[in-house]
């Protein structure tokens, strides 16, 4: 059959911009189907410069606005009035919830979609990971195991330039590193005490897809630490800096912005995926495009989302989807501040520059023995700084003197920000909302998620161990909570059509492929089978290689 | 925004205040209250006169000039009048009654309207009638209680995070008053503090988490 593109990629994020590069450096004729709205790298970053002073709202954004029509998204750390173009209107962009739930659902509907504003931390999986859903029972074993996905790790890496150290630590595998982040003062002390006093815990740079050396066209960091607003020189792996211009060097991609997939379109007859059914969202248009391949890339939910609005008679549950379990076993992180501490120590030092990324420390529970009531484990992430003048707002004082206080560098302070590891579960999970539709009459995305008692046993644990690293390394700890924040809140929302080699216990298989629908494949966040409890975007960028490879391979073979 | 005069009669209540303070008639909270109402604006978006004189007069003293240009100067009152009519840091929530000294505070009350009746009850009814001492010392009682246990939700604290930020994000108290780079350039981990450091206001990472 003769089809208008070899592939479609439905998405053009983290692992959209992927797929793209892949399939078209592999020669095939691609169709790259973007939602949202042209962003063009450099000039598209239309607040990248300025100032404070030369912002409507100083930077901090307008509160009846938000609360308005961004009343999600602003809840958002890197949400400001800087960054707020690159997060979609809540307004128009509406999902629902199950009754006595919430979800933060933080999204970005524009070309590069949340490449632009991710955090840019970037961690291996370990065969504890691969590992876990085996061990213990919960969800599906992951049909691959880390060897299977090292070398595509080394790829990725190679290509988006990640900045970091060496560690050797089991649950954290090393990759290809640029130098990394020097640590700063104090936290090169906590490291020191921390190390000596508990030897299987590590305290380390945060691996981060920032270059430290100029890379292909693209600039060194230049400490602003102002990625989310974009990056004009591309020191910061997105789609617009790195994948795209790959791509689109092949001379074999086209890409479509402003028009949001509506349905994988599936030949019942051929069991296979005929291509995609489009909306055209600023003209209204609709029309289909035809191909031999779709790579679905839209985003975990949205993936999950559009499997789900393409039922047929042959799928009535959504498609790929004879197993029952698509949408099911969805999962975030639980995340929670650990611990905040200040620190008298150090005080006629401080840093220059603004580093983009701090630290982080492995997971060093429940790994080769069973420790505590819980399973499986978390991590930290977070850092030391000096404090600057937000802290006037919490102190006492008016006045000369006051103004004078606040001049220089306030106190050290250091954070550890908890991550502990998602159970997959089949009640978490997403339905279509049988009663509420947008505004083109699609049925809502209806998000049923909650923390578990295991991930919030994890997080008691992880606030007394923070506190005891804190409290260790000369700090009086002034914070420390335990309650995990809403679903949602680590931006890493996941699974929905878990890999497996079962297709009566999953959705997708070892290459990434529908097992009902061989010529659809799910290389983003969707097919997460466990969590982990490192940031996942590497996974998903390292999955999504893999499956262009073997997607290729089995293209050429005639298997699909 | 317009901040012209939509409300009515400032002039007025501070005439009748200041006559109040000259007669030495006794001043509760009621009739303070009733006079501050009289005069306040709150349907209003924009702010009388006598709330821009007032906040005028409060930014100046919590960061007055020195040898940098201080909040009045750094033009932080227009930003604080722009930040209460669109709500940021929760400006725009009511003030309970109990907010008030005197718990006598009506329904709909608003930050302006709470600074303007505990500042006039401090300074025998006219604030900003009153001597910069007598200002000044008003002023740090405010302050001093917002920041004692049990003052963590006095209105104060919103509008001194608002004058705070107006002033650390102008031009005048983000580059001048503390330092501002906006492209680094390098990380140097570990550099001396000098007797003169000015903190880098646009430390991002601290802005949020110091």
């Amino acid at each position: 059959m003769s089809t208008e593109f070899d592939a479609i990629v439905v998405g053009s994020g983290i692992t959209g911009g992927w797929a793209a590069k892949e399939l078209t450096e592999k020669g095939l004729k691609v169709l790259m189907v973007e939602r949202g709205r042209m962003i063009e790298h450099g000039s598209g970053y239309v607040t990248e410069t300025l100032a404070p002073w030369e912002m409507p709202f100083r930077g901090e954004g307008d509160a009846a606005l938000y609360t308005r029509d961004f009343a999600v998204q602003s809840k958002n750390r890197h949400f400001t009035e800087f960054t707020q173009n690159h997060f979609v209107n809540d307004r128009d962009n509406p999902y629902s919830v199950a009754e006595g739930t919430e979800f933060n659902w933080w999204r970005g509907y524009q070309l590069g979609g949340r490449s632009l504003t991710w955090g840019r931390q970037s961690y291996r999986m370990s065969d504890y990971d691969f590992g876990a859903n085996k061990k213990d029972g919960h969800g599906s074993d992951w049909p691959i195991r880390y060897a299977d996905l090292a070398p595509w790790y080394d790829h990725v890496e190679r290509f988006i330039g990640v900045s970091g150290q060496a560690e050797g630590v089991a649950s954290l595998p090393d990759g290809i590193y640029q130098p990394p982040m020097a640590l700063n003062v104090l936290e090169r002390h906590a490291k020191g005490i921390i190390e000596q006093r508990w030897p299987d815990r590590r305290l380390t740079i945060g691996r981060t897809a920032n270059l430290t050396q100029e890379k292909e066209g693209r600039s060194a960091c230049q400490y602003r630490s102002i990625c989310a607003r974009g990056c004009s020189y591309g020191a910061y792996f997105s789609t617009q800096s790195s994948t795209l211009p790959a791509a689109q060097k092949t001379g074999n991609l086209t890409l479509i912005t402003d028009t949001v997939v509506e349905r994988v379109d599936y030949d019942a007859r051929t069991r296979r995926a005929t291509g995609v059914s489009v909306l055209n969202v600023k003209t209204g248009e609709r029309r289909r495009h035809t191909a031999r391949i779709v790579f679905l890339n839209a985003g975990a939910f949205n993936t999950n989302h559009l499997l789900l609005r393409s039922g047929s008679d042959a799928f009535p549950g959504g498609l790929g989807n004879s197993s029952g379990l698509l949408g099911t076993h969805i999962m975030d992180h639980a995340t929670t501040v650990g611990a905040v501490a200040l620190f008298d120590r150090f005080q006629d030092r401080t840093t220059f520059g603004n580093r983009p990324t701090g630290i982080v420390i492995p997971r060093f529970r429940n790994l080769d023995r069973q420790e505590g009531d819980f399973l499986r484990g978390y991590s930290f992430q977070g850092g030391a700084l000096r404090s600057t003048w937000t802290r006037a707002k919490r102190e006492a004082g008016v006045g000369a003197d006051f103004k004078a206080a606040m001049r220089g560098p306030g106190g050290w302070r250091m954070v550890l920000v908890s991550f502990a590891e998602s159970l997959p579960r089949p009640t978490n999970r997403l339905t279509l909302d049988p009663n509420k539709t947008d505004a083109a009459g699609a049925p809502l995305l209806k998000i049923d998620f909650s923390h578990g008692e295991n991930e919030r046993k994890a997080l008691a644990d992880a606030g007394r161990e923070a506190s005891a690293m804190l409290t260790a390394a000369g700090g009086k700890v002034v914070l420390s909570l335990d309650r995990p924040g809403a679903g949602g809140s680590a931006i890493h929302e996941m699974g929905g059509a878990m890999m497996g080699d079962n297709p009566r216990t999953s959705v997708t298989n070892r290459w990434n492929q529908l097992h009902d629908v061989a010529n659809v494949f799910v290389s983003d966040g969707a097919a997460m089978a466990s969590s982990a409890c490192q940031n996942p975007s590497l996974t998903y960028m390292a999955l999504t290689a893999r499956a262009c490879d073997a997607a290729v391979r089995l293209l050429r073979e005639a298997k699909i | 925004m317009d901040h012209g005069n939509r409300g009515g009669s400032g002039a007025g209540r501070r005439q009748f205040l200041m006559g109040l303070a000259a007669a030495g008639a006794a001043l509760t909270p009621a009739t303070l209250w009733a006079q501050a109402r009289s005069g306040a604006g709150a349907a209003s978006p924009g702010l009388m006169p006598s709330q821009r004189a007032l906040l005028d007069r409060v930014c100046d003293l919590t960061i007055p000039d020195s040898d940098t240009p201080g909040a009045l100067a750094a033009g932080v009152p227009a930003f604080v009048a722009l930040a209460l009519a669109h709500g940021l840091e929760g400006a725009g929530a009511p003030v309970p009654a109990a907010r008030f000294t005197g718990g006598a505070g009506p329904d709909g009350a608003t930050v302006l309207d709470w600074l303007t009746f505990e500042l006039d009850l401090k300074t025998g009814g006219a604030f900003l009638a009153a001597a910069p001492t007598s200002q000044v010392q008003a002023l740090a009682a405010l302050d001093g209680a917002a920041y004692v246990p049990g003052g963590e939700r006095s209105p104060w604290r919103v509008l001194k995070g608002l004058i705070v930020t107006g002033y650390y994000t102008s031009e005048a108290g983000a580059s001048r008053e503390l330092q501002y780079e906006l492209v680094p350039g390098h990380w140097d981990p570990d550099v001396p503090v000098g007797p003169h450091a000015r903190a880098w206001s646009n430390d991002w990472t601290a802005v949020d988490f110091g």
